[in-house]
């Protein structure tokens, strides 16, 4: 019976907690705190303390900041604008034209920051005005927009899947090689998208871009090289073992600050802003981390999390429905918090779960990326969609509309996933560790 | 709860954390005018320490950067770095806290805001209650820091890694905490530069410091918003 008094109880404060804006590291330690006073002798205080600080000094927490800090650089210098320009000339030849480098910038740009918001803005930045000028159907730019920059969670770099590894102890490399293929499938889905458009629609298509004579698009392309050697330096790294997920962050770090400064856009005020920036995010992870970390401590020793687990296995689910059951979860937990709140919130209790049912990991790790990313883009909150309220000034239900296709592939995504889940235990199986 | 009840100056511990602080906000939130020429001198000082901790902590990013390029370096060159994964961790650990106020006044803190954009009247005083709970929870979390780092201290807490640090470094922390008078015996007994393994207390002062900082500054914003009766919390993101 405690543990149906606990979950009351657990749920009742977490909600007021959060809905009444407390920040989300802070209301996880309230919740915490009561679970502790009320089911346990234990001081809180004190457990809180230990747990609090042996999470907060570990050595595995280090990528974080370093991989915030240099999707930062290439946020605030010109290599991005390089990349895209350098992009472009090779996306007109494709049903839907230019429409595709908003998916292949984001996967390009996605890969060097581990952030959906970053990428959105970066990507956003330069392409939806060159689109607008080019007689793009809005509707498509800011679809595909608001699809495509979810990728900035899934493919590596992601802060989402360090968080993730973090809380459930599992290897930071392991994850990262597991998010590049599906990462490219969902991609190649956007891309699908936008040539079904182009077909269907042929009364939308702008008018033809003209042709580009081949040395001219080599010459553009030069500008691409920078960044494309720096995603093959940080991702390969980690592929062939020569490095640890920190220790590749440390090399992207570098190689970002060395390119902007020979690209000549790196200045003292460039280099501090994206400093000061990537300190303010990973200082607001940490904090919902420690959160986190004390609401886990203070979960087992309710015995939530276990009986749960028992409670679900007895239900005899198979594996598939289990998943199933979660995606409708995480979808509507995604519609009140953000990602990584989200994460950090349930891991505790789902972990034990998916132990008990013998779902891979590694495999969820992905799994849970692709159904907190379709969160993002669906309302009421859903950041992506925030993101582009600003850029664009449209109605945030206008918005939302341009994504549902998106949602809708998403979907199809998890489903792929589950059909397939080699596409994501593959690459991790087999990278030299 | 036990030790809530230490008496302190002459009042129970929790008077002085969480009782007085928020008498103080009722009187913001009854006579805004007649409090703002009294905590309005506090703001710009305050707002330098939250920035200078910010800076401080970034310092502490950039160490990050470096250990860890000089881990990589060593193992290469086949050299050993003892305790190099330690110190990363504590480099981690004193970001984090350091920057923790910064990133608060900063509007870098995320929270679910569906309710506070309701309409005026939440957007002032839903926005006051949850500071109000924040900067209770933010107590609680300084005041444990604080007991824990002392007790590490008094039980002389050592590190389970291989990182060990000159004893001068000790001594010069010690001393900051120390009065004057002190710091000749003081470096008579410990100035040398023989390696000890790394006490834990000594990273162990950027919780205390950085959730020091994160109570006041939560407290401080709660007064503000009383005061000018508005969010003085720049550039936040509301979701």
């Amino acid at each position: 019976m405690t543990e149906v008094y606990a979950t009351i109880i657990f749920i009742f404060v977490l909600f007021a907690l959060l809905g009444s804006s407390v920040w989300v590291g802070l209301a996880l330690m309230g919740v915490a705190w009561v679970g502790m006073e009320l089911f346990t002798s234990r001081p809180a205080g004190d457990a809180m303390i230990t747990t609090i600080w042996t999470g907060a000094s570990s050595w595995t927490l280090t990528a974080l900041p370093l991989f915030i800090w240099m999707g930062e650089i290439l946020y605030r210098t010109r290599l991005s604008e390089d990349m895209f320009r350098g992009l472009a000339p090779w996306m007109r030849f494709l049903p839907g034209g230019l429409l595709h480098t908003n998916i292949a910038g984001c996967t390009l740009f996605a890969a060097v920051s581990g952030s959906s918001a970053a990428t959105l803005n970066m990507v956003g930045k330069m392409s939806i005005p060159e689109l607008r000028q080019r007689g793009y159907p809005e509707f498509m730019i800011i679809g595909t927009l608001a699809g495509a920059a979810t990728l900035g969670l899934m493919i590596p770099p992601s802060l989402t899947l360090i968080v993730y590894g973090v809380t459930i102890n599992e290897s930071i490399t392991k994850l990262f090689m597991a998010g590049v293929f599906p990462g490219l499938v969902l991609a190649g889905l956007f891309m699908l998208y936008i040539m079904a458009w182009h077909y269907v629609r042929p009364s939308e298509r702008p008018p033809k871009e003209e042709r580009l004579p081949l040395g001219k698009m080599l010459a553009e392309s030069r500008f691409l090289l920078p960044v494309v050697g720096l995603v093959v330096v940080v991702i390969g790294s980690m592929y062939m073992g020569y490095a640890t997920a920190t220790e590749a962050a440390a090399v992207g770090v570098v190689g970002a600050l060395l390119l902007s400064l020979g690209q000549g856009s790196l200045s003292w005020d460039t280099f501090v802003t994206s400093l000061m920036g990537a300190t303010r995010t990973s200082a607001m992870i940490a904090l919902i981390l420690m959160g986190a970390a004390f609401l886990s401590l203070s979960m087992g020793f309710t015995g939530l999390p276990r009986a749960l687990a028992t409670a679900i296995d007895s239900y005899n689910l198979s594996p598939v429905m289990l998943i199933a059951v979660l995606t409708v979860f995480y979808l509507v937990l995604g519609m009140f918090m953000d990602g990584l709140s989200s994460v950090v919130l349930t891991m505790a209790i789902v972990e034990p779960m998916i132990r008990q049912a013998g779902i891979d990991v590694i495999w969820f790790g992905i799994f849970l990326v692709v159904v907190i990313e379709t969160a993002q883009v669906t309302p009421p909150i859903g950041f992506n969609l925030f993101v582009l309220q600003g850029m664009t000034r449209h109605q945030i239900g206008y918005i939302a509309k341009t994504a549902i296709p998106m949602v809708a592939l998403m979907l199809l995504m998890v489903v792929i996933l589950v059909i397939f889940p080699e596409l994501a235990t593959w690459l991790p199986e087999n990278a030299r560790q | 709860m036990r030790d809530w009840q230490l008496p302190f100056l002459f009042l129970p511990l929790w008077v002085w954390l969480f009782v007085l602080p928020t008498a103080l906000a009722l009187l913001c939130a009854v006579f805004p005018h007649r409090m703002r020429p009294v905590l309005a001198p506090f703001w710009r000082i305050l707002d330098r320490i939250y920035i200078g901790s910010g800076a401080f902590a970034a310092c502490f990013m950039v160490l990050i950067l470096l250990l860890i390029i000089g881990q990589m370096v060593s193992r290469w060159t086949g050299q050993v770095f003892p305790g190099g994964t330690e110190f990363a961790g504590y480099a981690m650990a004193c970001t984090s806290f350091f920057a923790m106020a910064y990133a608060l006044t900063q509007g870098a803190h995320i929270r679910v805001s569906i309710l506070l954009q309701l309409n005026t009247f939440t957007k002032l005083w839903l926005d006051a209650f949850a500071m109000l709970i924040s900067a209770v929870t933010a107590t609680y979390f300084a005041r444990y820091a604080i007991k824990t780092n002392i007790l590490s201290e008094m039980l002389n807490d050592r590190t389970q890694g291989l990182d060990q640090v000159p004893e001068w470094v000790l001594t010069f922390v010690t001393m900051l905490g120390t009065w004057p008078w002190e710091w000749g015996a003081l470096w008579a007994k410990g100035g040398g530069s023989d390696l000890v393994f790394t006490p834990v207390w000594l990273p162990q002062i950027a919780m205390s410091v950085g959730t020091v900082l994160l109570a006041v500054a939560i407290w401080d914003h709660l007064y503000r918003l009383l005061i000018a009766r508005g969010s003085q919390i720049k550039g936040e993101i509301l979701e």
